[in-house]
């Protein structure tokens, strides 16, 4: 039970303390810390979904070698779980919202689809990196530093406008930029996700899907030998 | 490296993972009655032996900067393995240590898949090997009920409806709300072979003779292969008991460096397989 009061508390304290550090900085964003709080539940469902999921096969080894099950279950699961704890911290999303003063508008409406979007860009990647986990076990340390910078270029806790203009190509290329912005913009603007962003997201968000699900699948019979 | 993609190429057209899917579908018991319960044709499993195996990105990098490439030997823990086994009868593998037989029946389970040649299993498998592999030690027994049981392919209500027997049969009504990590190793072993043979299996895999807990355990477990034995489950069987298979199998199988040696009715296979290990013995 407690293990499960962290999944909320983690992102709350997250936002906290970003609150504290940022919120006078970028003074310009009102209600910096529902700004905040909500691109962070959606790069947790991502980085924490991702990260279980490049272990999950290794983990899940002994699993594997003695009894058969199909493998995909297992970064699946490991993404599921997040989009369970994703679900749960919205509670306190909307009691932040409530106490904010953000309103509720029916645009809350669209929020299943960028949630999906988010969970299939997630698998996506944790059906990859979980398959090189497999042969080459410090795929791992690349991928926490990659994380890190990933965080770090996305606008989680500052405002896409303080980018340089020279740089902005950078948030197109960025696909989190996408799914986090549909995700913001009914629970922090209460308005629709502009369908601009909204579709190529999703759309990306399947194509990585499909190809996680394909390189998986071409190598889910060796991993026997591996684990 | 070349030689692995090559080959990994021929096991894609055999499409090995899809005949291993096969025994989830069920087949229906008219038609199952008809057709072999299991079928191996032409089974080859390579492992490659890494002699410097390339664990990470950086070794890749280091080996690649060397010109080394990962070296690697081949390795055929079975070779053109074929047998037929009909509903009802009971398959004995019999075979030195390292012989495969082990190997058989994890790519008769769908662990291993198989690099050449196909598997096809007709219904549902129970199997006897690795008992309570999957089992979390952390969880409860009666969590762990639910977590092996859909390992093995039940489903939540199944297994709600069978929970009472599965735990009156492994005797474990007291501790069953008590994590595995504080079960005996007895404990544990008679949980798992009460999920698995709750339900009769239309193929039963056998390694060894499980020792699962007391005399009076023990006794249980072979009344319930008996019982299994009767109602006509096939079962396959690798044992190094060569009395035991003669007397329960009618058909043998001696493996011997991955190859069949010799294939047939139990006491002529039995009586090679003695006869060889007798001469090589001296």
């Amino acid at each position: 039970m407690f293990g499960f009061a962290w999944t909320v508390l983690n992102p709350l304290l997250a936002m906290v303390i970003f609150t504290m550090v940022f919120s006078r900085v970028f003074s310009n964003r009102p209600n910096y810390s529902l700004y905040v709080f909500t691109a962070l539940m959606g790069w947790n469902l991502f980085s924490s979904g991702t990260s279980r999921g490049l272990d999950s096969i290794v983990i899940n080894g002994p699993i594997i070698r003695k009894v058969f099950v199909p493998k995909a279950i297992f970064p699946v699961a490991a993404v599921v779980s997040q989009v369970v704890n994703f679900v749960f911290t919205l509670i306190p999303l909307f009691l932040l919202m409530a106490v904010s003063g953000a309103g509720f508008s029916l645009h809350l409406l669209w929020l299943p689809i960028p949630l999906v979007s988010l969970t299939c860009f997630a698998l996506g990647i944790a059906l990859l990196v979980g398959t090189f986990n497999v042969f080459f076990r410090d795929i791992k340390y690349f991928y926490e530093a990659g994380l890190l910078a990933w965080f770090y270029a996305t606008p989680i806790f500052y405002p896409p406008e303080i980018i340089p203009d020279k740089f902005k190509f950078l948030l197109h290329m960025n696909p989190m930029y996408a799914l986090l912005e549909s995700l913001r913009a009914p629970i922090y603007l209460g308005a629709a996700p502009p369908l601009g962003v909204l579709l190529p997201g999703l759309a990306l968000s399947l194509a990585t899907l499909a190809i996680g699900w394909i390189v998986f699948h071409r190598f889910e019979s060796r991993f026997i030998h591996y684990v | 490296m070349s030689s692995g993609r090559r080959l990994s190429h021929v096991s894609r057209f055999v499409q090995a993972s899809e005949v291993i899917d096969a025994p989830q579908v069920l087949t229906p018991p008219a038609h199952r009655e008809r057709l072999p319960v299991l079928e191996i044709e032409d089974l080859s499993v390579r492992l490659l032996l890494h002699r410097e195996r390339i664990r990470s990105i950086r070794d890749y990098a280091i080996r690649t900067l060397k010109r080394r490439r990962d070296k690697q030997d081949e390795f055929w823990p079975l070779r053109e393995v074929s047998v037929t086994v009909n509903s009802g009868e009971i398959l004995g593998i019999i075979g030195a240590n390292g012989a495969g037989k082990s190997t058989l029946l994890k790519v008769i389970a769908g662990i291993i898949p198989p690099s050449l040649g196909s598997v096809v299993v007709r219904g549902r498998i129970a199997p006897l090997i690795e008992l309570g592999a999957g089992f979390d030690s952390f969880l409860t027994g009666r969590e762990n009920i639910f977590l092996y049981g859909s390992l093995l392919g039940f489903s939540q209500k199944e297994l709600e409806k069978r929970f009472d027997r599965i735990v009156r049969f492994a005797e474990l009504d007291e501790f069953i709300d008590v994590p595995l990590m504080n079960y005996s190793v007895g404990m544990t072993a008679r949980l798992g072979f009460a999920i698995a043979t709750d339900v009769k299996p239309d193929l039963l895999l056998i390694d060894e003779l499980f020792s699962v807990g007391d005399a009076a355990f023990k006794k249980k477990c072979e009344e319930r292969m008996e019982s299994f034995k009767a109602k006509g489950v096939t079962i396959v069987l690798v044992s190094h008991d060569l009395k035991l298979i003669g007397s329960t199998c009618r058909k043998v199988v001696w493996l011997h460096h991955g190859r069949i040696a010799a294939a047939g009715p139990a006491d002529q296979a039995v009586v090679e397989y003695q006869k060889f290990s007798a001469s090589s013995s001296v």
